[in-house]
């Protein structure tokens, strides 16, 4: 049984879900990618497939971690088998992608402000220079860039794409063993906050004076994936009147209300 | 007629190296960037609760080294798991992997583990303490460490209030419990394959004839081995993914590291081997010095041991229901009148 790819979705390509590709990971788990197409379609096709998946929450699933490109997906090896839940898997992609994208996921938008001094943004000259621009400018492109939330990392860490740089930009050679939390960090063409102390590779820009997750909040954090992000590059004169505010759709209003 | 549930205080006197409350883990929580946690011997966690008549995923306390002990006026269903140590209740010595009947004004010391790693207390009822995303698992990194320390009052509702049997003060209990061997010097853990084994030449054979240490470097986030590794040849650069439990990774270094419960998610190691669901338990109770060789197993044989786990842990149930039921012990099948007389 073969199915059609759905036809394109525009602005997305649509992923070739026919060609999903599915290896055992240990006698729990499946690691699931899509087999062809650029690394563009492979990463958007994975993002999408783990929506259907958690939506569709086959018979077996225990939960999904998302990689880069892939999505590992682990289950009951009690309930399921690799082989039944891999055709399951397909089989949701597929219809799902042949009925069109419902767009169930009514995305929330932020703006979040983030103040840049030397302490705060130690990587930023860094970035600068391998993109062969000026520090303002390398702010100017993240803040103009809308950025959509692609998925919660290591503690509940807003992964977003993509920043409008003129280029990749490198991880650090020697990854920082604590950074602090609030940290705006960059690699590739992504965005991510570091919401609490821990290591990293990414390089630091800034830092949000607001506290992005919260576990005595519920749910810890006002985000999810598909929400949408606007930085701010705000004065440190800022930092004191919003430091440790919980990050909500209205903590930080642009052209000030206040 | 099961007792009301009532509210008891529990003093820790002495809270061991490190002592959390702990249940089975998150459940739903890595789509979310935030590990499952949980006891890192599932199998010895499950057993405590299921011989209190609580439901698996109760919350109990996993205890880490040294001297755990505490005194509670009223009387107390516990059980304790986990690696051999010495179980007194006033002074007198009691048995793991039993119910034991803790009478009014006891005094509990769980002491001097050997063998393994951790131990797990569970008590009939509920402990009260935070949850975090529906678990009481620790999670310390976001500021929840669930720690127990010495002089902490814990409170606990049950609704357990005392045995009492005309010959007998402690009940006789003859139960088909599963209790994991912690004797033998070198463990031989089930493995089945990786994505990288084969292109890391000679790591079948090596994993499979030689031994491994595990380091003091070893935490909850993995397990770090000494002993012969290959790295695998030709692979590039690899993209960062999922890792699941289990997972034997090669770092750039000469060790071999086995992720834990609390792993970072996501990881672009080689990995050339993962060890079985059923397996999972006893790296839980690995210590420091501990070796270990490996077995090479079919994915069908893998799914075979944890049928085979599962069926003992339900077979255990079933007859602790039927016994706790006969001798009017209170059982979480039954909870619901209890609440409502409550």
């Amino acid at each position: 049984m073969s199915t059609q790819p759905a036809p394109g979705q525009p602005p997305s390509p649509a992923p070739d879900f026919a060609a999903i590709k599915a290896v055992p990971f240990g006698d729990s788990a499946l690691m699931v990618s899509l087999a062809t197409g650029s690394v563009d379609e492979r990463q958007s096709g994975s993002r999408k497939l783990r929506e259907i998946l958690l939506d569709v929450r086959p018979h077996g699933l225990l939960d999904v971690v998302a990689g880069v490109d892939s999505i590992l997906v682990e289950f009951d090896c009690l309930a399921v088998s690799h082989g039944q839940l891999a055709q399951t898997i397909r089989l949701a992609a597929t219809s799902r992608s042949s009925t069109g994208d419902r767009q169930a996921h009514d995305g929330k938008h932020f703006v979040i402000p983030m103040v840049v001094n030397d302490s705060f943004a130690p990587d930023l000259a860094d970035v600068a220079a391998e993109l062969g621009i000026s520090t303002e400018a390398v702010l100017g492109h993240l803040e103009d860039s809308e950025l959509t939330i692609n998925l919660l990392a290591s503690a509940m860490a807003p992964m977003m794409g993509s920043v409008e740089f003129p280029g990749q930009v490198s991880r650090c050679k020697e990854p920082r063993t604590n950074v602090d939390p609030g940290s705006v960090m960059v690699a590739g063409t992504n965005a991510i906050i570091q919401p609490f102390p821990g290591p990293t590779g990414w390089k630091v820009i800034g830092r949000t004076p607001l506290t992005i997750c919260d576990i005595r909040e519920d749910p810890p954090t006002s985000f999810k994936p598909g929400d949408t992000v606007r930085f701010k590059v705000v004065p440190d004169s800022e930092w004191e009147r919003l430091e440790g505010q919980f990050l909500r759709t209205d903590s930080y209003v642009i052209e000030g209300n206040h | 007629m099961s007792a009301a549930e009532r509210s008891i205080t529990i003093k820790v006197r002495e809270g061991a190296w490190l002592a959390t409350f702990q249940d089975l883990g998150r459940e739903q929580s890595e789509a979310l960037g935030v590990p499952c946690g949980g006891a890192a011997d599932q199998h010895s966690a499950s057993v405590a609760n299921i011989l209190v008549g609580n439901p698996r995923t109760a919350t109990g306390i996993e205890i880490m080294g040294g001297r755990f002990s505490f005194t509670t006026s009223k009387p107390v269903l516990i059980a304790v798991t986990g690696a051999p140590a010495d179980v007194t209740v006033n002074g007198g010595k009691v048995q793991m992997w039993e119910p034991i009947c803790v009478p009014a004004k006891g005094r509990v010391v769980i002491a001097n583990a050997r063998g393994g790693m951790r131990n797990y207390l569970a008590f009939s009822g509920t402990l009260v303490t935070g949850y975090f995303m529906g678990s009481s698992a620790p999670e310390a990194r976001m500021g929840f460490p669930q720690q127990i320390s010495a002089g902490d009052h814990v409170e606990l509702q049950t609704s357990y209030a005392g045995f009492e049997h005309p010959y007998l003060t402690q009940p006789l209990f003859r139960l088909p419990v599963p209790i994991p061997s912690f004797e033998r010097p070198l463990w031989t853990i089930d493995i089945v394959e990786g994505p990288e084994t084969d292109a890391a030449h000679g790591i079948r054979e090596l994993l499979s004839s030689r031994e491994y240490t595990v380091t003091a470097k070893s935490n909850h986030v993995g397990l770090r081995l000494d002993g012969p590794v290959v790295h695998p040849q030709g692979l590039g650069e690899i993209v960062s993914h999922g890792v699941p439990i289990g997972a034997f990774e090669i770092p750039h270094g000469d060790e071999l590291i086995i992720l834990g419960r609390y792993r970072t998610l996501t990881a672009g190691y080689p990995i050339v081997a993962f060890a079985t669901k059923a397996s999972l338990p006893m790296l839980g109770q690995a210590r420091p010095g501990q070796r270990m060789t490996f077995r090479w197993v079919s994915q069908e044989e893998a799914v075979d041991s944890q049928h085979e786990a599962q069926r003992l842990l339900n077979a255990l149930e079933t007859r602790v229901r039927s016994l706790f039921g006969a001798i009017d012990l209170p059982h979480h099948s039954r909870r619901i009148p209890a609440q409502a007389a409550a």
